[in-house]
């Protein structure tokens, strides 16, 4: 770079101010100025000369300090000391012609300012070009250190900021020559790539997309037609074969004529982000696990409660029963016998008939039949929530499969509804659908999030006001689509905020009740499957969430 | 001689649960009242001389802790017993003001609910 800058300042070129003296022949003298402009000519374009004729002119081209080297001739006679002065001011060095052997006139320009004299119209007549070069040569030296320093070090801090900024961000920076090769890469694009400092240089793009056809490979569409990409994802393999996310975004890089020399692609490793997603997801996952095991429990807890009780019972009048079949026993061994005692057994009926009396055999009988189908109903009872929670984990959550999605629904909103049964009315409306090919364990969990925020939602409201909680469930089937319908009778949704429900975190309950991910997770596993999941709400009067699924095979990957 | 019975009123909006706890009690010698529901029970409670109560805390309408603090509310000093599968929810603070005479787990242990039941009414004598 500081190359570049160099070139530069020697390129420009030096202008040479020359103001001929009246006498024509003492100009053309050799050694002459004009012998002196011919000599500088000769070196090219690198001096740009200025002969004036009317010292008047001269002086006002001197005054306008363009001039890096004025060549004056004592033939000017009064004109010389004022061009000598403007000189001075203009801070062009002066190059004296001294005519003849004139020690005093020479002595006077030096006191004056004169950068050197020279004499002409002796034997060193070549000697003035030569003292012109010697100027020049000076002025340049001092424009490479004065003016150009200065340029140089503005120059110079800017680079240095911007190398900063690009050696330092937290972005990964590859410029990629037109032939797809690197450029250069900054720090960060080595590490994400994994590659030694250096070793990035000269390596082909395309190697770290392997597999990838070319039309495919954003940085390569770059370089073909100028397009330009924001926020791309894409999948890299790192220099040890590690794939890896990267978020990418390319631009051309043109140069100051606009032509395109190449790209810039700018990129971060999503590793990171991707598994706080994913955290993201199993902690909704786990959240609404916690929501439903919480519901399951409540719900079980209840048979469980009197199936024990009545077991304990069951056992207490087996214990009495047992004491009428003694006195039973008794009275068949009486009767057994071969001379019937007619006493012992009058005996041990009356036995029989006070223990029967005594532990009440009538209502044991029938309340141990009551209790027998009691605990029945609650053992069933317990059956289907073990059968409902079996769809949710006894399914290979990552397989598409063939979803009855009316079942799917009904499942789950029977296991969700028994943490709700003391305050909702659930109505359902389900249309007979085809199967729809869809991941069901995700689609249950939407299910749960959307009857769950119904449930709180008719919760806060009953808070406020009298009110009969009301969840329908409405199911049909709509042109391609297949459309899940979740109505509430809740507090509904504030205009205001309905456009964040979807944000991941956006929550308007407490802590410890609201996440703020049940909504975004869910339009998140919707889309996933190709559907998609939307809200209509009135504030006061309640909310409807629809989810909208393809039916048949387009929803595939 | 029933007029000098216990009165015992069970309060549940799980029929079953009501029926296990009669079963339970049956040879305890109360008089058992039921309510399947905390508004119901109030009823009763208006209606005539209760020497117990005993409710579940999860019920439609108002629970189990609403319907003691409601007792407490209005002056009565009837001990009552509440029932609930998850006790450790139940702030004590929440306890107190209700007037909670004493915690019983669900699903209950028979030997526990009768002798539970048996030093509440002793306790209020
Ligand atoms: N059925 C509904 N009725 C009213 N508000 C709702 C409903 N569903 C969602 N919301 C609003 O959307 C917000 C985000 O919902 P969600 O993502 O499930 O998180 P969370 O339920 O944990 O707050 C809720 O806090 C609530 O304000
Ligand atoms: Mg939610």
């Amino acid at each position: 770079m500081a190359a570049g800058e160099r070139t530069r300042s020697e390129q420009a070129a030096l202008r040479v101010l020359i103001v001929e003296p009246p006498e024509e022949e003492a100009a053309r003298q050799p050694g002459g100025v004009l012998d002196v402009a011919s000599a500088l000519r000769r070196l090219g374009r690198e001096i740009q000369l200025e002969v004036h004729r009317e010292p008047a002119v001269a002086l006002r081209a001197m005054a306008g300090g363009h001039a890096d080297l004025a060549v004056l001739d004592q033939a000017l006679g009064d004109r010389f000391w004022s061009l000598l002065d403007a000189a001075g001011s203009a801070a062009a060095p002066a190059l004296v012609v001294v005519r003849a052997s004139d020690e005093a006139f020479a002595l006077e320009a030096y006191r004056a300012g004169a950068a050197d004299c020279v004499r002409v119209g002796s034997e060193f007549g070549d000697l003035l070009p030569i003292a012109a070069l010697e100027q020049l040569r000076r002025v340049r030296h001092i424009r490479s250190k004065g003016a150009a320093a200065r340029l140089g070090k503005r120059v110079d801090d800017l680079k240095r900021y911007n190398e900063h900024i690009i050696q330092n961000m937290n972005s990964a920076l590859v410029v990629i020559d037109p032939g797809a090769r690197v450029a250069y890469a900054n720090p960060r694009a080595e590490r994400v790539l994994g590659a030694e400092p250096g070793e990035l240089e000269d390596e082909d793009v395309r190697r770290w997309f392997p597999g990838l056809p070319p039309e495919e490979i954003l940085p390569l569409r770059t370089l073909e037609d100028g397009h330009r990409f924001r926020g791309a994802e894409m999948v890299l393999t790192r220099l040890d074969g590690a794939l890896i996310p990267i978020g990418l975004s390319c631009s051309p890089l043109v140069d100051s004529e606009g032509v395109r020399e190449g790209a810039v692609a700018i990129f971060q490793d999503l590793t990171e982000i991707k598994q706080l997603q994913r955290q993201v997801l199993q902690t909704e996952k786990m959240a609404s696990i916690g929501q439903l095991a919480a519901g399951v429990a409540h719900e079980i807890n209840n048979p469980m409660g009197f199936i024990h009780a009545n077991l304990c019972q069951l056992s207490e009048y087996l214990d009495d029963l047992q004491k009428v079949w003694d006195r039973v026993d008794g009275l068949r061994t009486a009767a057994r016998r071969e001379r019937i005692d007619g006493d012992e057994v009058r005996r041990a009926a009356a036995d029989l008939e006070a223990m029967i009396g005594e532990v009440d055999a009538a209502f044991l009988l029938n309340d141990f039949g009551t209790a027998i189908r009691e605990s029945l109903e609650g053992s069933g009872r317990i059956r289907e929530i073990v059968r409902d929670l079996r769809a949710f984990s006894h399914q290979d959550t990552t397989q598409r499969a063939p979803t009855d999605v009316n079942r799917a629904l009904d499942s789950t909103a029977h296991i969700v509804w028994t943490m709700m049964r003391h305050s909702v009315v659930l109505t359902k409306h389900y249309e007979e659908l085809p199967p729809v090919s869809c991941f069901p364990v995700q689609l249950q969990q939407v299910f749960m999030n959307l009857l769950v925020n119904a449930y709180q939602a008719i919760e806060a409201r009953a808070e406020q006001e009298e009110l009969r909680g009301e969840i329908q469930l409405h199911t049909e089937v709509q042109g391609e689509e297949v459309v899940v319908r979740v109505s509430d009778n809740g507090t509904g949704i504030d205009p205001q905020v309905l456009g964040r429900i979807f944000d991941p975190f956006f929550t308007t309950k407490q802590v410890g009740v609201g996440t703020g991910l049940g909504l975004s997770t869910s339009f998140n596993l919707v889309q996933q499957q190709g559907g998609s999941l939307h809200v209509d709400s009135e504030p006061g009067r309640g909310t409807t969430f629809e989810v909208r699924l393809p039916l048949g095979e387009e929803g595939d990957p | 001689m029933t007029a000098e019975l216990p009165v015992v009123l069970l309060v549940d909006d799980e029929r079953h649960i009501l029926s296990a706890l009669r079963r339970s009690l049956r040879r305890e010698g109360y008089q058992i009242l039921t309510a399947n529901s905390a508004e119901g029970a109030l009823e009763t409670l208006a209606e005539q001389k209760v020497d117990l109560v005993v409710s579940d805390q999860k019920m439609p309408g108002a629970n189990g802790i609403a319907l003691f603090a409601e007792l407490e509310r209005s002056g009565a000093r009837v001990p009552r017993v509440l029932l609930t599968g998850w006790p450790e929810e139940i702030p004590a603070g929440e306890l107190r003001k209700a007037g909670v005479t004493a915690l019983l787990p669900k699903p209950w242990d028979d030997a526990q609910l009768k002798s539970t039941l048996r030093s509440c009414l002793a306790g209020s004598a």
